[in-house]
């Protein structure tokens, strides 16, 4: 497990001008933006399908932690194409390969591992809490580590796929230096974008967290800091500024059996039982392709239009965020019909098939069940 | 919001028999919960007593609730909340077929009848609120001077000026979501800078559909013209928060509560079964004042425990100790009895039980009004078809109404009423959608996609309107006990006597020409029909109509201006006990055509506040 502790460097530089930035022109900044978006979508797709696949009335404890880590996500999606408008760049959720294929490599400090679309199992689980766990470059130096892949991963340097960071939270971190580097070139004129662009609080609230408005340095800085903490934590605690739990730790719960509560030290919760039905879960294909469901068309076509309806749902979203953030209240009914429509192939084995799980595995076995394939037609 | 783990059984009645506390209070619903969180959070230490379940708030505990309730055939307003036999509650599908000259007995209340309502109070942690709707509307500044500006019924000792500050605290509390210029527009004064915690949950499609079709339309009600528009109802529902609540703070929402944190409930997300249950806790219900009250740690929770005598000193009058009994299993008699004693008491228990307490410990205090005039809205159902499909099942339970017939001149001749828009369909009137169903499968032998397909468009264009008649305090609607009829622990059962007074009827009879009016202009095929053998059915002027219960409950330990006239004073104090407080509906003089708990959540702010100066 990696030590949380150091990360307290990372957030501190905030200021700290003199840090050297691989970001050093506004276009460059932009790049950076939007990968940072691609990779914010990029794990709602798995979080949805674990999701999804919970059976109806169970696992509440699981059902909770995944639905809210996924709200976040989406938070952080906005957040980004705030920071984005706000800085003049274009925001375009239906760029080909915008979504990406699965399985997909997504950098967290090491290449051990690749993130499936897959039902909710301790596999699954193990690779969420590899997605979102802590991570701090040891020192500055490896701050940027050689890649060993050249495709798939997300997290390289823009300019250089050569090279990529060392987990998310130091990407973040380089976007702030670049926030803070470009600020004291160019001052207020950074903040060149449409204010009527940026997406508001009025559209988003959960527990924690709020969407900012970025029109300076400040909101631009805590925009940063609200997606670095929400995801993998800051400092040594696992509950932020606003005793928010961290992604990370709200994963683990699930796999330690126990809530977290307040004054917990990481890894070691102490709050009520949280208990989870390993076997109360739809067994379904990991990775599904529409073409391998060619020969049950009713599967198929329900398939294809769930892809339809996502690529649709994504040029909404795209059009909020060039200037009508007032669409993103017309999503809201749209992220339900997701759900339906994810359900509705969730709940329907393939006939013929069959899934055979390992002893240690608790997944059910028997026929595999369809899901959402995340396949996007411009691809 | 975080429930404190273990805070439904920390204490015991031998322990708490032990101590002496600030204040004691009976019934952890609303009022219970804001009078235990205001004198918490004075710093003084308060028992909290209720006769629910004892288990503390959790989501898991939530869900349990939820799925009770999806697993109900007939899914009433009490659906999702077991049955217990130590503390009952009136349930509508209790009520069996009434014989004439027999009383009801099958439901929990005892009902000499003839007229049997069928109105419901919930007895668990939380109280009516787990299932109520969440409206809530300001009674109007004339429903505080019936008896003043139209002769009829009686004033309150207080004025609405008086309790308008407090109005803006239980908003605050409750989370409101409401646009204050569309109060305004029907006569609520506000300060001029005032906005609700969070703005308005917009008017259903349904609602616009109506509003479109009976533009134009007045009605004629004592002489006077008036127009009929849908106006949006502020709700205790969280939507979304307003930036410029409490002078730029804003408002945060209070999402479910649990013993951890969940972060769910933070937003409506229009599940459409707000009554008996809302599946994300986005609707406001007393656990969430009740959790913050239990984080103060100065409140303890005795759970499992019916009050069943408060003791008096001879002496002076005053409250010595309130005998409780604690089961330890809702299905088994066995308890035991101790006293509970406090420097003051407070009886929050709703309007029904608070009495029924009162008069089993023999007290019906000077005036002898502990009891009677009992009120509780007279609902009239009008349900329609209309000739398009308007988005019945969209939204909340209800998100606009026409609410201008509430006040006005007529009311010296016949009762005031609001008309509720149910996005819910004709489920209240006549069990849809589930009988849809089997009348498209039994009477049109429909099946696949034939049935799909007309099943959704007649539910789809239901249309029902629940006009809420006025009620006055009548001292002959009363509740009064009987040593013959007792629950399970031994407790006498509420004996419950109400016809729906004249002055009412003529309200009905005139909502019932309104809903034949805005069918007409809707193009709606009615379909009401009021069925002589239902035991709330009630005939008027050669008319008959079932009068179903609003579990609005009122007036049965009525505030007023001295103790022959009344039970208790402006501030629910009791007149004949010094150190009794009485709060919540009970004390209401009148109850308009404005759901209860907004106001009698007021009440509480403004009884806790003299409390708390009386302690100190």
């Amino acid at each position: 497990m990696s030590d949380t502790s150091t990360n307290n460097d990372t957030t501190a530089k905030t200021d700290d001008t003199t840090s050297t930035t691989a970001i050093t022109t506004i276009e460059a900044l932009h790049e950076y933006l939007g990968r940072a978006m691609q990779l914010e979508h990029a794990t709602i797709p798995p979080y949805l399908t674990a999701l999804y696949s919970l059976h109806p009335q169970t696992n509440s404890a699981a059902n909770q932690v995944l639905r809210v880590v996924a709200v976040e996500e989406m938070l952080h999606l906005t957040s980004v194409a705030n920071l984005m408008n706000a800085v003049g760049g274009q925001v375009d959720l239906t760029a080909p390969g915008f979504v990406p294929e699965f399985p997909t490599y997504l950098p967290d400090g090491e290449e051990d591992f690749q993130v499936n679309l897959a039902c909710f199992s301790p596999a699954t689980l193990e690779t969420f809490l590899k997605i979102e766990r802590p991570a701090a470059a040891p020192d500055e130096a490896r701050r940027l580590m050689p890649a060993r892949r050249r495709t798939d991963i997300m997290v390289t340097a823009p300019g250089d796929p050569e090279l990529r960071y060392y987990s998310i939270g130091e990407f973040y971190a380089e976007i702030e230096r670049g926030f803070n580097y470009l600020h004291d070139r160019h001052g207020d004129q950074l903040f060149s974008g449409d204010p009527t662009h940026q997406a508001g609080p009025e559209y988003y609230y959960s527990g924690g967290g709020e969407l900012r408005r970025v029109v300076d340095i400040d909101s631009a800085r805590s925009s940063i800091e609200l997606i670095i903490g929400q995801g993998e934590g800051v400092g040594t605690g696992a509950f932020d500024a606003e005793n928010e739990l961290a992604h990370y730790y709200r994963f683990e719960q699930l796999k330690l059996g126990r809530y977290y509560q307040l004054g917990d030290e990481p890894h070691h919760p102490t709050g009520p039982d949280c208990e989870v039905d390993w076997s109360a879960v739809y067994p379904t294909q990991t990775n599904p392709r529409v073409g391998d469901l060619s020969g049950f068309p009713e599967l198929q076509e329900t398939a294809v239009s769930f892809n339809r309806f996502y690529a649709d749902f994504l040029a909404l979203l795209t059009k909020a965020f060039n200037g009508e953030p007032e669409l993103l209240i017309e999503a809201v009914p749209k992220m339900f019909e997701i759900r339906n429509k994810a359900t509705v192939l969730i709940r329907n084995p393939i006939p013929g098939s069959s899934a055979t799980h390992s002893a240690a595995d608790p997944t059910p076995d028997g026929p595999m069940h369809a899901a959402p394939t995340f396949e996007m037609e411009s691809q | 919001m975080r429930f404190p783990t273990g805070a439904a059984t920390r204490t015991d009645l031998e322990t708490a028999a032990e101590r002496t506390y600030d204040a004691v209070v009976i019934g952890a619903g609303v009022s219970g919960a804001i009078m235990a969180n205001e004198l918490s959070t004075a710093g003084k230490t308060v028992l909290l007593i209720d006769a629910g379940p004892g288990e503390d708030l959790t989501v898991k505990g939530y869900e349990s609730y939820l799925e009770t309730f999806y697993r109900q055939a007939v899914k009433d307003n009490q659906s999702p909340y077991p049955r217990n036999p130590n503390a009952p509650m009136p349930r509508s599908v209790d009520i069996g077929p009434v014989a004439p000259g027999q009383p009801e007995t099958s439901g929990y209340l005892v009902q000499p009848g003839p007229y049997i309502t069928d109105t419901t109070y919930t007895r668990v942690l939380g109280g009516t609120t787990m299932h109520w709707e969440a409206k809530t509307p300001r009674f109007l500044p004339e429903d505080f001077e019936m008896n003043t500006k139209f002769g009829r019924g009686a004033d309150w000792p207080i004025d609405y000026d008086e309790l308008e500050p407090y109005y803006r605290e239980a908003e605050r509390e409750l989370g409101v979501a409401a646009d204050v210029d569309s109060q305004r527009e029907i006569g609520l004064p506000f300060p001029d800078d005032y906005v609700f915690p969070m703005h308005g949950i917009p008017l259903s499609y349904l609602d616009q559909v109506v509003d479109t079709g009976i533009d134009g339309t007045t009605v004629e009600l004592g002489g006077e013209r008036l127009p009929l528009k849908v106006r949006p109802y502020p709700q205790a529902r969280n939507g979304v928060p307003n930036p410029a609540f409490n002078d730029g703070e804003g408002y945060r929402p209070v999402g479910a509560v649990g013993t951890h944190r969940t972060d769910e409930g933070e937003r409506c997300q229009g599940n459409n079964n707000c009554v008996p249950i809302c599946p994300v806790q986005a609707k406001y219900h007393a656990g969430k004042t009740l959790a913050k009250a239990l984080q103060t740690g100065r409140v303890e929770l005795l759970t499992q425990a019916v009050a069943s005598k408060v003791h008096i000193d001879p002496a002076n009058g005053r409250v010595s100790g309130i005998e409780v009994k604690v089961y330890y299993d809702p299905d088994d008699p066995a308890h035991e009895t101790g006293m509970i004693t406090g420097h003051t008491f407070v009886l929050a228990a709703g309007a029904i039980e608070t009495a029924r307490l009162l008069l089993a410990s023999d007290l019906p205090s000077t005036s002898g009004l502990v009891g009677r005039n009992l009120m509780d809205h007279a609902y009239l159902l009008n349900w329609a078809l209309l000739p398009e499909v308007a988005g019945t099942m969209r939204g909340t339970v209800c998100t606009g109404g026409i609410v201008d017939l509430r006040g006005g001149g007529f009311r010296s001749g016949q009762a005031a009423f609001s008309v509720d828009i149910h996005n819910d369909g004709w489920g209240w009137a006549t069990g849809a959608p589930y009988t849809d169903l089997l009348h498209l499968v039994d009477d049109h032998n429909l099946f696949g996609t034939g049935l799909r397909r007309d099943l959704a468009t007649r539910i789809s264009s239901q249309l029902l309107l629940a006009f809420m008649v006025e009620v006055l305090p009548t001292e002959t609607n009363r509740v009064t006990v009987d040593p013959a009829y007792k629950d399970q622990l031994g407790n006498m059962r509420p004996v419950v006597s109400m016809t729906i007074p004249e002055y009412s009827m003529r309200g009905v009879a005139a909502a019932r020409q309104v809903s034949k009016l805005i069918f007409q202009r809707l193009g709606a095929k009615d379909f009401t029909r009021y069925d002589p053998a239902d035991p709330s059915y009630v005939e008027f002027d050669g008319e008959g109509y079932a009068i179903r219960g609003g579990n609005h409950l009122a007036g049965t330990h009525i505030m007023g201006t001295n103790k022959r006239n009344s039970v208790v004073d402006a501030n629910q104090r009791s007149w004949d006990h010094e150190n009794l407080y009485l709060v919540g509906g009970g004390s209401m003089p009148s109850i308009g055509s404005a759901n209860v708990t907004l106001t009698l959540a007021a009440l509480c702010y403004r009884t806790a506040k003299s409390m708390i100066s009386e302690l100190n």
